[in-house]
């Protein structure tokens, strides 16, 4: 009995904690409980059984109320578990006998110790496994042992659970004292199995080879075979394995979701337009700082850090303790070799060759400079032994260490960083001559007659004529292509400035002779244009505006006298002042000069076909060196000594002031499209104005020798030339683009020096053909000169 | 003298066109180093076997007068050493003979030679005839300025006719009486705004064109009664004549005209190009287009090319023929200024002359192009025009105000043998 009670305290053991502790939680464990029931109940069905399964029960409440005196672990539990036990044992009483029969089936169970002992180990593990199907009317009902795998299998079932009686998820033993064990479909009652007393059982235990492997249907109290299957599904689930026969633990891994971690990215979007913008809560609190900076809520780390530094006082340095600590590092880093000693020569040789021994009159020298050594060649006298053996120890050794160790220490610590830049690669790129072809190179004619200094020259509009003026008084007008003097016209004082009219349309020339300005029909080309410019020029138009004071003093509009009218001089125009310069407006109505010595109204403007005279400025600004029309533009150039104004003739104001800084300007020159100036300088600079870009010069060229007198640009080709007192004429490439963004590109081309020198005057004047790349230049030599 | 090395010998096969100068043809090994000098003396050498007299040669290599050595010509061709050579003598052209020197008042700058008549052009504004002899007929004023261009329109014995054009603007037709010396102008020509530079009539001596510096090319009918219809019975009775055909299309001036043959003209202009024209069309025919502006340009009826002058030392061969004709054929290198006239001969196909401002004038062989075959010293001052339609005479006019007579010998010694 003893041992039959151990293992039935066993199996009654985790009853009594289910039902207090889970029952409330989870439906799974009343299920748990009620099939534990059930395992109890099988016994009943049969009334062959019946004893031995009222054994049980009553033995497992009798085993209950032992237990509960021996372990006060279960004080609480006692109660219940006696409560329950008691119902039992009264039910037992009233409807079985219970209790005589218990004797005897102690009895019995005496004899037939091994099966018991057997049948019991069974059920006991039975009702301690919980039941992992309960298919088909609880055919495979099996109780298990591990509470987790108990969960695992309801879990898997309770949904196809197919019942037959509908009591629902309530603990069996509630209908112990009924006859019936609950209600089928149809709300009849089940009527519980009869059951057999402990002898029946005991017979089928002997009769029935399947009585081990019947157990009772709690819920129905049917018996129920277990299959082969569910006996070997129990005992495997004994054994600790996975109830599923067919699960292989071996079975190769399969590894679903990779452990490596990918080098490229499994998606390819590019990051989030958000990614790049600036974040607007960012700016919010920047903003915030902002504010509170301004407001001095907050301070920067900088004026933290000098206030923490005001307070702490001045702070003192050990002077070297940086140094060498950055020498140290420069040294590892960026050493700088010692200085390299010179090698040894003959002359330090024991034995040198006797031409590097002193002779006496050497020696007598080397002695001489003993006061001051250093003025010596050698700071030593070579010497002769004749072997090595017989060299003295060296006498300056001392002294000459202590001055190496003195060069070392005033070496230079820094390291000089030669910069190794090829000359060539300083120069800009430029493209060669070659390629901006066509360009004057050689002389091709000389035009000669004048017999003093040519002072000006001027190519006709069509470029067939030329005219100069020169000291001589004279003006001469040429046939280009023959060198051929037409005409030469006598004026009565030194001819300054020529200029023929831009205006194909009209056949003058300007001549400033003096203190007159002539008006020259010189009767070439085109005959009829010759007449009608004659016609233009002999009627004097009435001058509706009454001229100023200041004007009439100034100047003086006359017809030509008839014997110079013989000449070709059909309107005089008398200054008051000698003039230096005359330059026409593009359109041939307009003409400026320019009197030095005029003071304020130094620089005129003429209107031919009003003969009428204007003074531009009140003011002088300078002194007036010359003057130029914008060949598109109503503007007016004024170079004064140092600088040029730009004036709107127009408005009537200062539109921009060039800055040249050199001492004295000599002539202008202005690009035909309007944008760029040249102008040349007596101190031996030409100036390239971008007036676009700025009002100091583009680029500034150094190309002469001598005071740079005349600059010209040429009106077809992106040619420029200079002449100066070095009697030289240079030609130089100036291409200026209609892109604005491109710098125009200048190019010295080449020097032509056919010019001779007289009284410190090379050539005065340049000019360019209109049409072929062709330039005239003229020079104190009394010659004019084409180069082509 | 390591210099020297003519790489040995070279072989060559001298060959002639002219049938009495012929020497067998045989393969000569000779000396690379030799120049013109030697390879005359060995064809004399040759020929004295035939019993001629000696006479001077010229070597053509390759179709260019061996000028230097024989090696050096090979080398700058870039022929191997290793061929046989051909080397083609011709007769040296003799050299002509500076015959008269005939003085003028002014330039001159316009002559042109017909049978023993010189019609010259001058500064002073007046034609001047003169006989080949040196001897002045008469002096024609009637420009009011400078001469630039004059050409003969027929000459026979009683009459000649020719044409002047000025800077006057117009251009005059004159005949000339030879019996009476009386000169009686035609007509004048006028309907050019500027100064008309050259002047040429048409081979069949109708019509004449001129050039001017207003860039138009105008032709004119060269006959003694003007039929043409638009010309009003005033003009007629004055002998104003009106251009027949205005041909616009120089941009520049233009300064050489020349008739190819009958419907075509060949004109030069300032503005680097160089026309043809097709007078049946009146348009453009070809155009050339070269980098200098042309001052004279001449067409050979004998070869078909075209030379120019140009501002600068060169003298070009163009050739009208190709396609897009602006390839110079050739460079004639020689003179030491501009070159402002020049002229074909019109009898031997490769020669023509050029006259200079460096006062010389030079006669070319067009297949010698690094030297001119003669220098005609004798200017003192510039050439302005240089003529040789009369093949014994080479005539050219200067700013030295004379003109220049140079005997063409070759031609007299032809003409005394067909005589």
């Amino acid at each position: 009995m003893a041992k039959k009670l151990t293992i039935k305290r066993k199996v009654k053991e985790p009853e009594p904690q289910k039902e207090v502790s889970d029952s409330p939680e989870s439906s799974d464990n009343e299920e748990e409980e009620d099939l534990l029931q059930a395992v109890k109940d099988p016994g009943e069905d049969s009334s062959d059984d019946e004893g031995i399964d009222q054994e049980y029960q009553t033995d497992s409440s009798e085993d209950l109320e032992f237990e509960s005196d021996g372990e006060g672990n279960f004080l609480s539990r006692k109660g219940a578990g006696g409560s329950s036990a008691d119902d039992d044992d009264e039910s037992a009483e009233e409807e079985d006998d219970d209790e005589d029969e218990s004797d005897a089936d102690a009895e019995k169970s005496g004899k037939s110790k091994d099966e018991e002992t057997a049948t019991t180990s069974k059920s006991s593990k039975k009702s301690q496994e919980k039941p992992t199907s309960s298919k088909n009317g609880g055919a495979s009902v099996v109780p298990a042992r591990d509470p987790s795998k108990v969960e695992y299998a309801d879990s898997d079932t309770s949904d196809e659970e197919d019942i037959r009686n509908t009591v629902g998820n309530i603990p069996m033993h509630w209908y112990d004292e009924y006859k019936h064990i609950g209600y089928d479909w149809d709300a009849k009652k089940i009527i519980k199995p009869p059951k057999g007393d402990q002898i029946d059982d005991f017979l089928r235990k002997i009769e029935d080879p399947n009585f081990w492997r019947t157990v009772k249907d709690p819920l129905t109290g049917q018996e129920v075979f277990l299959t082969d299957a569910d006996i070997a599904l129990i005992k495997r689930i004994n054994l600790g394995r996975i109830p599923n026969e067919e699960h292989d633990e071996y079975a190769p891994w399969i590894e679903w979701f990779t452990s490596e971690v990918e080098k490229m990215p499994i998606k390819n979007v590019p990051d989030h337009k958000r990614s790049f913008l600036p974040s607007g809560s960012e700016k919010k609190t920047v903003s915030r700082m902002v504010h509170a900076l301004k407001m001095g809520w907050m301070k920067t780390t900088e004026e933290v850090e000098r206030e923490k530094q005001e307070k702490r006082g001045p702070k003192f340095y050990m002077l070297w303790e940086t140094d060498t600590s950055r020498e140290q590092m420069r040294r590892i880093h960026d050493p700088v070799s010692a200085p390299k000693r010179d090698l040894p020569g003959h002359t330090e040789s024991y034995n040198p060759p006797p031409e590097y021994l002193f002779d006496a009159k050497e020696a007598k020298e080397w002695h001489k400079l003993k006061d001051e050594p250093h003025k010596r060649k050698l700071h030593f006298m070579p010497q002769k032994f004749k072997s090595l053996r017989e060299v003295p120890a060296y006498s300056r050794y001392l002294r000459e260490r202590f001055l190496r160790c003195l060069d070392l220490y005033l070496c230079p610590r820094a390291k000089r960083v030669k910069l190794n830049i090829d000359a060539e690669y300083l120069i800009p790129k430029l493209p060669s001559p070659r390629d901006l072809q066509p360009f004057p190179t050689v002389e091709s004619l000389v035009y000669r007659g004048h017999t003093d200094l040519v002072r000006s020259v001027s190519v006709e509009p069509k470029g067939e004529y030329l005219v100069s003026g020169s000291d001589d008084k004279t003006v001469k007008i040429w046939e280009i292509a023959t060198g051929r003097c037409i005409r030469t016209i006598e004026t009565e004082d030194v001819v300054r400035c020529v200029a023929w009219c831009p205006n194909a349309k009209l056949s003058i020339i300007a001549v400033a002779t003096g203190s007159r300005l002539l008006l020259v029909n010189p009767k070439v080309g085109d005959k009829l244009l010759v007449r009608k410019t004659d016609d233009l020029l002999a009627e004097a138009p009435v001058l509706d505006v009454i001229e100023s004071e200041r004007i009439k003093t100034a100047v003086q509009w006359t017809t030509a006298e008839p014997a110079d009218q013989e000449k070709g001089v059909r309107v005089v125009i008398t200054h008051f002042k000698p003039i230096r310069q005359v330059t026409w407006h593009g359109r041939g109505d307009y003409l400026a000069t320019v009197m030095p010595e005029g003071a304020n109204r130094s620089a005129l403007i003429h209107q031919l076909s009003k003969r009428r005279s204007q003074i531009p400025f009140s003011k002088s600004k300078g002194l007036i060196q010359c003057v130029l029309f914008h060949p598109v533009k109503p503007c007016f150039f004024v170079a004064t000594q140092h600088n040029i104004r730009i004036y709107d003739l127009v408005k009537q104001e200062l539109i921009k002031k060039l800055l040249t800084n050199s001492k004295w300007i000599s002539g202008m020159s202005i690009h035909p499209k309007g944008d760029n100036l040249l102008v040349s300088t007596y101190d031996k600079k030409m100036l390239w104005f971008d007036l676009d870009l700025s009002t100091k010069p583009y680029q500034t060229m150094r190309l002469h020798r001598n005071a740079v007198r005349s600059v010209a640009f040429h009106l077809r080709y992106p040619l420029f030339a200079s002449g100066s007192d070095d009697q030289a004429v240079i030609v130089s490439h100036g291409m200026v683009y209609n892109d604005l963004l491109q710098n125009p590109l200048i190019v010295p081309l080449k020097k032509l020096q056919t010019h001779e020198k007289r009284e410190e005057f090379g050539v005065l004047d340049v000019n360019w053909h209109p049409v072929q790349p062709w330039v005239f230049s003229t020079g104190a030599d009394c010659t004019i000169r084409l180069y082509t | 003298m390591e210099v020297d090395n003519g790489e040995g010998q070279v072989q060559v096969h001298l060959k002639t066109k002219q049938e009495h100068y012929a020497v067998p043809d045989v393969p000569y090994a000779i000396d690379g180093t030799v120049a013109t000098t030697e390879l005359n003396t060995f064809v004399n050498a040759l020929l004295l076997s035939k019993g001629s007299s000696a006479v001077d040669f010229d070597f053509l290599v390759f179709d260019e007068y061996l000028r230097g050595r024989l090696c050096d010509h090979l080398r700058e061709k870039a022929i191997s050493f290793e061929d046989a050579i051909e080397i083609e003598y011709v007769e040296r052209f003799p050299a002509p003979e500076p015959q008269d020197c005939l003085l003028h008042d002014d330039w001159v700058s316009a002559v042109k030679a017909s049978g023993k008549w010189i019609l010259t052009g001058c500064y002073d504004n007046t034609l001047n005839i003169w006989t080949n002899k040196g001897k002045h007929i008469l002096t024609i004023p009637g420009h009011t300025a400078p001469i630039k261009a004059v050409d003969w329109i027929s000459l026979d014995d009683d009459t000649g006719r020719f044409v002047s054009s000025s800077q006057d603007q117009t251009a005059m037709l004159w005949q000339w009486n030879v019996g009476a010396n009386t000169v009686e102008c035609v007509s004048v020509c006028k309907g050019h705004e500027r100064g008309v530079d050259s002047v040429s009539v048409s081979p069949d001596g109708q019509r004449f064109a001129t050039g001017s510096w207003d860039t138009m090319l105008k032709v004119w009918s060269a006959e003694l009664e003007d039929a043409g219809e638009g010309t009003s019975k005033r003009m007629k009775e004055s002998g104003v004549r009106t251009p027949k055909m205005t041909l616009q299309g120089h941009r520049e001036s233009i300064s050489a005209v020349q008739w190819m043959d009958a419907t075509t003209l060949l004109t030069g202009s300032w503005d680097h190009t160089l026309k043809v024209w097709d007078l049946s069309l009146e348009g453009i025919k070809a155009e050339i287009s070269t980098n200098k502006s042309i001052f004279d340009a001449s067409y050979s009826k004998l070869n078909h090319l075209i030379v120019t002058a140009s501002a600068d030392k060169n003298l070009r061969l163009y050739d009208s023929r190709t396609n897009q004709g602006s390839v110079v054929r050739n460079t004639y290198l020689g003179h030491n200024a501009w070159v402002q006239t020049v002229m074909w001969s019109t009898t031997e196909e490769f020669l023509f002359v050029s006259g200079s401002y460096d006062s010389q004038n030079k006669l070319w062989d067009c297949r010698s192009p690094k030297a001119p075959l003669y220098d005609l010293l004798g200017h003192g001052e510039k050439v302005l025009d240089i003529d040789w339609s009369n093949p014994k005479y080479i005539v050219s006019g200067g700013s030295d105000n004379t003109v220049r007579v140079f005997k063409s010998r070759k031609a007299l010694v032809e003409n005394m043998d067909t005589k």
